[in-house]
């Protein structure tokens, strides 16, 4: 497997060129690479749910951008969100936000920055269950947090108890961080991050190809 | 696990040889710096490094405060006014920080979902070695070496979050253990398990104190703690009242008055030391509540089956089984917040399928574990009037009746948030109760409560039924649940196994053990 920062220089290199497409063609094939490669890792499901969240906000920016410079630089436009976000979709689905954090650390990142970012995923999970119960434990006593425009009448009833459920959480956190230790300096990796030859072979080629396209008279 | 037989919990006179690990002296702390409430008050004790200790007391008696200063969270997470010295392997605590006592005094708190923050069970053992700066070859050795001590070497690959209360317990003492501690510090460690979880996590400590580490218990539950340990002392008013061996500071009296649980013991069933009303009086008429045939699935997974029952007014029905038999989900289905697959709940003859969760309140209320979940107002009053207010139904007489009956005219004005645990829960109970339904059901209502709140709920269990409601809870509480409820529903894998009387079911310790609910006995 390859380092994880090389994998974020290739997913970098990607962006760039998506960035610098500007015709329909060019971001269709680079959409459709990514496509085929989310299939071969076979998170092709975990994308079609991604994509239910993702598809109406490229849709609102491709509409805005219609609205303001005409319908072809707005289909452009949502195209080319939609193709940016799958990029890191792919990088995501083959790298875990762990071994990023830790890549980064070694490349400069102080600790606690790349802590925060990957913890804060892995609890994201757990808000969602404190909101399931805190909907559940208010209807059942008759506050009506069934989903519609009632609802929003109640709404301090749904958000109190949340927030003030995750700072408590927050708070247990970092006693509990505290008792292990975060924060002491010196700090070692149980897992290895190492760029071998074959990161650094693969990094070459991603630079050649992006730089090839770019400079070649063909436009994107 | 490992055949290793546990030595037996260190003799008072054994270890006096040994020297003093944690001592406290004339020890005074309190949160608030100014006016200073003393939650420990003239402290002084003396824990051998070898020990099985045991700290017990009521809520809110100082415990969990006692242990958040072995390893200095008190005073340096915390702040407040800390008098007096502690100290630690030599080392007074407030001179130093957490960060150099946490390999030694390894800490496990009360919740595992915010102790576990890692994406694996494995890199959750690695984190604390990982802030030692152990070099990679020596954590690669003692990470599997740990898990395989504490039986847990096919969760290493697992996210803490998906496991059960009892596995999440045991990898969180295991990233602990990893550091190679002196003494383990646990805080109420079996508040959310079933009798077969701390059956497992007994067993784990009594081997790692069986090889030397100290153990430092922080219970009210006296049933799984006061057996292995050597040594306890009773806290009250964060005051040490009395210290020596459970087996002589275990008396009745003493569990009075320090609010302890002894617990259901196999060698003598004491089924309900006062007389219960009975439930089989009303069985001719229209049940209550009727559940037909449900069946609930979750991915293919049979989470309800074929439940079926039928419960009359003024029962007192508890749902009993081991964690995930499928209890919660059942007390869902009886207000809609779940619906079966298959299957139907009829509330006095009707079917409930149409109706919303925030109507059925009116006739079901519900209580759920954590009170935490639903408060949102700024006082006591505004929180048990807000259901009836919402759904127009406010009879202000009843209302003054609950809060009567529960105690709570002291707590009106104040704010929810800031109650203890007990007053929390009976402030949720109350505003179950608020809307006047027929039925109240209650999740796990003792869990994590001590023995001055289970015998007051007890009490106002009997109020309300004598009021002619119905009351259902789920629990894993034998001795509550014995004392409280002549039906039982013993549940296993999404299944009603037994349904019959705790005198019958009860002395079956073969069938506790099978359904989970027995702590299993094998030596």
């Amino acid at each position: 497997m390859l380092d994880p920062r090389t994998k974020l220089i290739l997913v970098i290199h990607y962006a760039v060129l998506v960035v610098a497409s500007g015709r329909l063609p060019s971001l269709a094939t680079e959409w459709a690479v990514l496509i085929g490669f989310i299939l071969i890792m076979r998170r092709l499901k975990a994308y079609g749910r991604w994509l239910r969240l993702v598809l109406p906000m490229a849709l609102f920016f491709g509409a805005v951008t219609a609205w303001s410079a005409g319908a072809p630089a707005g289909i452009l436009a949502g195209l080319k969100l939609l193709t940016l976000t799958t990029a890191f979709f792919a990088f995501f689905a083959v790298t875990l936000p762990e071994d990023l954090g830790n890549a980064l650390v070694k490349m400069g990142l102080p600790y606690s920055a790349a802590f925060v970012t990957t913890t804060a995923m892995q609890f994201v999970p757990v808000i969602g269950r404190k909101a399931r119960g805190v909907i559940a434990a208010q209807q059942a006593r008759g506050i009506p947090l069934e989903p519609g425009l009632y609802a929003l009448r109640h709404y301090p009833a749904f958000l109190a108890p949340l927030l003030l459920q995750a700072f408590q959480l927050a708070e247990e956190l970092a006693e509990a961080l505290e008792a292990r230790g975060f924060g002491r300096p010196g700090r070692s990796f149980y897992k290895e991050y190492r760029l071998r030859a074959r990161d650094w072979i693969v990094m070459g080629i991603g630079a050649a190809v992006t730089a090839a396209v770019l400079m070649s008279p063909f436009r994107l | 696990m490992n055949s290793e037989k546990p030595e037996s919990p260190a003799e008072p006179g054994k270890a006096a040889s040994a020297e003093n690990f944690i001592l406290t002296e004339q020890l005074r702390y309190s949160y608030k710096k100014a006016p200073p409430d003393w939650k420990l008050n003239q402290m002084d004790l003396a824990i051998q490094g070898n020990e099985y200790f045991l700290i017990a007391g009521p809520s809110g008696s100082g415990k969990s405060t006692l242990c958040r200063t072995f390893n200095g969270l008190i005073p340096h997470f915390y702040g407040g006014l800390l008098e007096g010295r502690v100290q630690v392997g030599g080392r007074n605590t407030a001179e130093w920080t957490v960060g150099d006592f946490f390999s030694q005094v390894g800490m496990v708190f009360q919740n595992p979902e915010s102790q576990l923050f890692n994406r694996t069970v494995e890199n959750e053992l690695a984190f604390g070695l990982e802030s030692l700066g152990i070099p990679r070859q020596e954590m690669k050795r003692r990470v599997p070496n740990t898990a395989q001590k504490l039986g847990i070497t096919h969760l290493l690959n697992r996210d803490p979050h998906s496991l059960s209360g009892g596995e999440q317990q045991l990898a969180s003492i295991a990233a602990m253990l990893c550091l190679k501690p002196k003494v383990l510090v646990l805080d109420e460690p079996y508040a959310n398990l079933d009798p077969a979880h701390v059956g497992r996590v007994r067993k784990a400590l009594r081997n790692i104190h069986g090889r030397g580490t100290g153990i430092i218990i922080a219970e009210h539950r006296m049933n799984y703690t006061a057996p292995d340990a050597g040594r306890m002392i009773l806290v009250d008013q964060g005051r040490i009242k009395e210290d020596g061996p459970p087996s002589f500071l275990l008396t009745s009296k003493n569990a009075d008055r320090f609010g302890l649980t002894l617990g259901w013991k196999a060698e003598n069933p004491r089924v309900a030391d006062r007389p219960l009303p009975g439930n089989s009086n009303e069985r001719n008429r229209t049940p209550v509540l009727t559940a037909e045939d449900i069946t609930y699935k979750v991915g293919g997974r049979m989470v309800l089956d074929r439940i079926r029952f039928a419960i009359h007014r003024g029962e007192s029905v508890a749902v009993l089984g081991a964690n995930g038999a499928g209890k919660t989900t059942l007390l869902k289905h009886l207000n809609g917040l779940v619906r079966p697959a298959k299957g139907r709940i009829r509330l006095l003859g009707e079917s409930i399928r149409n109706r919303k969760v925030s109507q059925l309140a009116r006739q079901v209320g519900m209580a759920f574990q954590n009170p935490a979940g639903q408060f949102f107002k700024l006082t006591v009053q505004e929180e048990i009037l807000a259901g009836p207010r919402a759904m127009d139904c406010l009879d202000e007489a009843w209302i003054e009746e609950i809060i009567r009956l529960f105690e709570l005219v002291p707590l009106l004005n104040r704010s929810p948030f800031r109650l203890s645990g007990g007053e929390k829960k009976r402030v949720a109970f109350a505003a179950a109760l608020a809307a006047k339904p027929d039925i109240l059901v209650m999740d796990e209502p003792t869990a994590g409560q001590d023995g001055h709140f289970r015998s007051s709920l007890g009490g106002l269990l009997s109020e309300i039924r004598s009021r002619g409601r119905t009351v259902i809870f789920a629990t894993h509480d034998l001795a509550f649940a014995a004392e409280n409820s002549p039906r039982w529903l013993v549940m296993q894998e999404g299944r009603i196994v037994r349904d019959d009387s705790p005198e019958t079911i009860l002395p079956d310790i073969r069938f506790l053990e099978k359904v989970g609910l027995h702590e299993t006995v094998r030596k």
